[in-house]
C-alpha cells in the first residue's frame, strides 16, 4: 500500500447523512425521549438477510450509525425497541412477541425493509404468518429491498433524535 | 434448687419414654412430647441455676450402677451444653408435634427420643468415667436407634445406620481406652480425682489419652476424617432427631474435648493444640467444600455441620495453643468464642435443620434441584430457612457473626507473637477460617436461591403448602433466638465466659468487655452488635423508601428473558449441581467428582444420537479412598479367617488342646 493510500483513508470520513424528515408524532416522541441515544435489539423474523447486510454496513467506518448514537444491543432487557427485518414466519411470530415483551416500556418497533412492510416477494408463502405489523404494533417503517444503509441511517436518526 | 431440678430431669425423661412405650397411639406423640419438653424445662432450669449462682449441682446415687456408682456432677461448663440440649430439645419436640412420616410416631421412636433427649441433658452432668461412658453410649444407641426408625421403606436408612453404627462404637472404643488409661493412672475413676493428680501423670499417659480422647469426641463431632457417618446418617434420620444430632449431640464431641483436654488434664503442650487446630481448619474446608457442592439439603447442612464443628476446633485449638504458650487472656478469649459459636451453631443449625425438615414433608424430596419457588408456597418456613442461612453465612445482625468475627479477633490477635507455633498456626487459622466463610456464603446463596426462589422444579415443588403450625413454630423459636442473641450477645457471653473461667481455671481479668458492646480488653476493635442492627435497619429502610420514591408507575413483570425461546420451562433454570460445579472443577484434586455419560444412538446410524444422559457423583474422597479399601480388607480378611472354623468339633478340639498347651509352656 502506497503512503498516499495510507494517508487519504486515515483521512477520509463517513458519508454524510441526510437529516431525518417530520416523522409521525410517535416517532417525534421516542426522538425526545431518547434524547440522542437509541439502542435497538435486532430481530431476523424470516429474512432472506439482504437488511442484515445493509444493517451491518451502516455500523461500518463509511456510514458509521454510532455517531448519531445508534446501537445494536445484545438484550432487550437493555434495548429502547427492536429492529425487526423480513416477514414474519410462522416458527418466529411467538419469538418476536416474546421479544417485544421483554424490552422495557415504552418500546418502538421498527419495519426495516420491504419484507417486513408487507411480506415482500414472500407475500402468500406458506410459511409466513404476516407482515410485521399483523404480529406486533410498528412504529416505522422503513421501505426498500433492501434499503440502502443512508436511508436506514437516515430514518433511525429519526427515532434517536438526533 | 438445681441439685432438685438435676434428679427430676432424668425421671421426667424416663416417665417421657414409659408413656411413649404404653400409651395408646392417639395420644402417644403429644403426651410423650410433653413430658420430654418438661424434662427438658427441667434442665434448662436446673443449667441456668448453676450459670447463675456458680454452685454446682450434685447428684450420686450407688444403686443405678453397680460398683461404680453414678454421679452427676453439673457445673456452669457442663451448665452451658445442658441449656443448649434443653433449648434444642424444646424446639425439636414442638415441631415432633406437627412433623408425621419417617415412623416417628412409632411407638419404639416415641420411647427411644425421650431417652436419647435426656441422655443429651445428663452427659454434660457426667462427674466419673462409668457415668460418662454409661450415658455416652446410652446416647449412641438411642439415636443409632431413631436413625433407624424409617429402614423397613428405605434401603439407605440401613447403609447410614451401619456406617453411624461402626464409627460411634469406634469413637467410643477409643474413649473408653482413653479414659480408663487416666483412671487407672489416678486410682480413682471420678473426674475431679483424675483433675487433682493428672499433672503427675507420665507425659505419654497424657498424650495418649489426649490423642485417642480427641478420636473418640471427634468421631461424634463429625471431625475429618471421622466425619463419614454424618453427612449419610443425619439426612436419613427423622427431622427432629437430625436437628438433635447436630445441633445438640455433636457439641458434646467439643464438650469433651474440652472437658477432659483443658479440665481433666489442665491443659497441654502445644502439639496437643495443634493437632486439634490443624484438624479443625481439615473438618472446616472440607465440610464447606462439600456443602457448596451438595445438592442434596440435608446433605448439605451435615457437612455444614462438619464444617462448623472444625471452627469450633479451630477455636479450642487455639485456646489451647495459647494457654501453652503463656497467652492466658487470649486463650480465654479464644475459648470463648469456641463456646459461643457451640451455643449460636446449635440456634442456627437446629432451625436450618427443622426447616429444611419441614420443606422435606412439604415436597417429599430434600433434591434442590427437585425445589424451587418455595418462598412464595411457604411463606413462614421459606423466610425462617433464610433466617438460618443468613446466620450461618456470619453476617450482621444475626448470631454467626459474632462467634466469628471474636475467634477470628482472638486469632489474628496472635498473630505478632514470638513464639513459632503461634507464628506458624494461626495465619493458617485465619485462612482456614476466612475461605470457610466464603464458602459457606456460596453454599447459603445456592440453597436459598435455587431452593427457595425461581421457579418450581418439579411438580411436588409446585404443589408444596405452608405445614402445620406447631412446626413452624419449633423452627421459629430458633430462628428469633438467632437474632435475639446477634442483637443482644450479652445475654449469652456472660455464660460462656462463666463457663470456660470454670472448664480452665483461669485466673486473668474479664477479657471482654460486655454490655451493648463487645470490645477485648486491652486490644482495639470494638463491635457493638445492637448499633449494627440498628444502622443495618435504618438503611434498609431508607433504600426501600427511596427505591419507593424513585419508583416511576407500576411493575410490569414479564417472563424472564430465553432468547424468546417457545417452550421455556423450569427445566430451563439454573441448578444447585449447575452452581456447584465450577467449584467442583477448581477443587478436583481434593472432591474428585465421578462423571458418567451415556450416549445411546438411533437403530439405523450411529451418527445419530437418540439420547444422552450426563450424570455426576460426588462421593466423600476420604470415604471413597480409606473407608472402603479398608472395609474391603476387612471383608476379605473375615473371608479367609472363616476357613479356620471349618464346623468340625475335631478341629475345635484340636484348637483347644493347642491353646492349652501353648498356655502351659508360656505360663510354666
Amino acid at each position: 500500500m502506497r503512503l498516499a493510500d495510507v494517508v487519504r483513508r486515515w483521512r477520509a470520513r463517513p458519508v454524510a447523512i441526510a437529516p431525518p424528515p417530520p416523522g409521525p408524532p410517535g416517532v417525534e416522541a421516542a426522538a425526545r425521549r431518547n434524547r440522542g441515544s437509541l439502542q435497538l435489539r435486532h430481530v431476523d423474523a424470516g429474512s432472506c438477510n439482504g437488511c442484515e447486510l445493509e444493517i451491518a454496513s451502516i455500523f461500518s467506518p463509511v456510514y458509521d450509525a454510532e455517531r448519531f448514537g445508534i446501537r445494536l444491543e445484545a438484550s432487550p432487557r437493555h434495548a429502547d425497541g427492536l429492529l425487526v427485518t423480513g416477514p414474519v414466519t410462522r416458527n418466529m411470530a411467538g419469538p418476536l412477541r416474546k421479544t417485544l415483551e421483554a424490552v422495557p416500556r415504552p418500546a418502538v418497533v421498527v419495519a426495516l425493509g420491504d419484507c417486513a412492510r408487507n411480506c415482500g416477494v414472500f407475500a402468500g408463502a406458506y410459511g409466513v404468518e404476516g407482515s410485521v405489523t399483523d404480529v406486533v404494533p410498528v412504529d416505522l417503517e422503513i421501505p426498500g429491498c433492501p434499503p440502502d444503509p443512508a436511508t436506514i441511517i437516515t430514518a433511525l436518526r429519526g427515532l434517536a433524535g438526533t | 434448687m438445681s441439685g432438685a431440678l438435676l434428679v427430676a430431669t432424668p425421671l421426667v425423661g424416663l416417665a417421657a419414654a414409659c408413656v411413649g412405650a404404653v400409651a395408646p397411639a392417639r395420644i402417644r406423640t403429644p403426651l410423650s412430647s410433653a413430658l420430654t419438653i418438661a424434662a427438658c424445662g427441667c434442665g434448662l432450669a436446673a443449667a441456668a441455676g448453676v450459670l447463675h449462682s456458680g454452685h454446682s449441682a450434685v447428684l450420686y446415687t450407688n444403686r443405678l450402677l453397680p460398683l461404680a456408682g453414678f454421679s452427676l456432677v453439673l457445673d456452669r461448663f457442663g451448665a452451658l451444653f445442658v441449656g443448649i440440649s434443653a433449648v434444642v430439645g424444646i424446639c425439636a419436640m414442638v415441631f415432633r408435634l406437627g412433623y408425621d412420616g419417617h415412623g416417628l410416631a412409632s411407638r419404639t421412636a416415641s420411647c427411644v427420643l425421650p431417652l436419647f433427649i435426656t441422655t443429651l441433658l445428663l452427659v454434660p452432668a457426667a462427674a466419673s468415667v462409668t457415668t460418662f461412658l454409661f450415658l455416652w453410649e446410652l446416647m449412641a444407641i438411642t439415636s443409632l436407634l431413631l436413625v433407624l426408625v424409617d429402614h423397613r421403606r428405605r434401603s439407605e436408612v440401613q447403609v447410614a445406620a451401619q456406617w453411624y453404627a461402626v464409627m460411634t462404637q469406634f469413637g467410643a472404643a477409643a474413649l473408653l481406652v482413653g479414659l480408663v488409661l487416666l483412671a487407672t493412672h489416678a486410682g480413682s475413676q471420678s473426674f475431679a480425682a483424675i483433675a487433682a493428680t493428672s499433672a503427675h501423670f507420665p507425659a505419654w499417659v497424657r498424650g495418649t489419652a489426649f490423642v485417642l480422647v480427641v478420636i473418640g469426641f471427634g468421631s461424634k463431632a463429625g471431625m475429618v476424617p471421622l466425619h463419614v457417618w454424618l453427612p449419610r446418617a443425619h439426612p436419613e434420620a427423622p427431622g427432629p432427631v437430625s436437628a438433635l444430632m447436630s445441633a445438640a449431640m455433636v457439641n458434646l464431641g467439643i464438650y469433651g474435648i474440652v472437658r477432659v483436654g483443658d479440665q481433666l488434664l489442665g491443659g497441654g503442650p502445644a502439639w496437643w493444640w495443634l493437632l486439634v487446630m490443624a484438624l479443625g481448619a481439615l473438618s472446616a474446608l472440607f465440610g464447606s467444600l462439600h456443602s457448596a457442592t451438595s445438592t442434596d439439603l440435608k446433605r448439605l447442612l451435615a457437612y455444614s455441620t462438619t464444617d462448623n464443628v472444625g471452627l469450633m476446633l479451630l477455636g479450642v485449638g487455639a485456646s489451647g495453643l495459647f494457654a501453652a504458650t503463656g497467652h492466658r487472656s487470649l486463650a480465654l478469649v479464644a475459648l470463648v468464642a469456641a463456646l459461643l459459636h457451640v451455643v449460636f451453631h446449635a440456634v442456627f443449625k437446629g432451625s436450618l435443620f427443622l426447616s429444611a425438615s419441614s420443606i422435606q414433608q412439604a415436597t417429599g424430596t430434600r433434591d434442590l434441584d427437585q425445589l424451587g419457588g418455595l418462598l412464595r408456597s411457604m411463606p413462614i418456613t421459606g423466610p425462617l430457612f433464610l433466617v438460618g442461612g443468613l446466620t450461618i453465612s456470619a453476617l450482621p445482625p444475626l448470631c454467626g457473626f459474632v462467634s466469628e468475627w471474636l475467634l477470628l479477633q482472638a486469632m489474628l490477635h496472635g498473630l505478632p507473637s514470638s513464639n513459632p507455633a503461634l507464628a506458624i498456626a494461626m495465619p493458617i487459622g485465619v485462612g482456614a477460617l476466612a475461605l470457610t466463610g466464603g464458602l459457606t456464603a456460596l453454599t447459603f446463596v445456592k440453597a436459598a436461591g435455587i431452593g427457595l426462589l425461581g421457579q418450581p422444579r418439579s411438580e411436588a415443588a409446585a404443589e408444596a403448602g405452608e405445614v402445620r403450625r406447631s412446626m413452624w413454630v419449633g423452627t421459629g423459636i430458633l430462628a428469633t433466638l438467632c437474632l435475639v442473641f446477634g442483637v443482644a450477645p450479652f445475654l449469652v457471653i456472660p455464660a460462656a465466659v462463666d463457663a470456660a473461667r470454670s472448664v480452665t481455671g483461669a485466673r486473668v481479668p474479664d477479657p471482654l468487655v460486655g454490655g451493648w458492646q463487645i470490645g477485648l480488653s486491652g486490644i482495639h476493635g470494638v463491635l457493638a452488635p445492637g448499633l449494627l442492627a440498628l444502622g443495618l435497619f435504618v438503611a434498609i429502610s431508607l433504600v426501600a423508601g427511596a427505591r419507593r420514591v424513585v419508583q416511576r408507575g407500576a411493575v410490569r413483570r414479564t417472563e424472564a428473558w430465553g432468547c424468546g425461546r417457545e417452550l421455556q420451562t423450569a427445566r430451563m433454570e439454573y441448578t444447585a449441581t449447575a452452581f456447584g460445579e465450577p467449584l467442583t472443577r477448581v477443587f478436583e484434586d481434593v472432591l474428585s467428582p465421578a462423571h458418567d455419560l451415556d450416549v445411546s444412538h438411533v437403530a439405523e446410524s450411529r451418527y445419530y444420537v437418540e439420547a444422552a444422559r450426563f450424570h455426576t457423583t460426588l462421593d466423600d474422597s476420604f470415604e471413597r479412598r480409606f473407608y472402603r479399601p479398608a472395609a474391603r480388607g476387612l471383608n476379605w480378611w473375615g473371608a479367609v479367617a472363616r476357613r479356620v472354623p471349618n464346623g468340625s468339633v475335631h478341629r475345635y478340639l484340636a484348637f483347644g488342646l493347642v491353646a492349652l498347651i501353648v498356655v502351659l509352656v508360656v505360663v510354666a
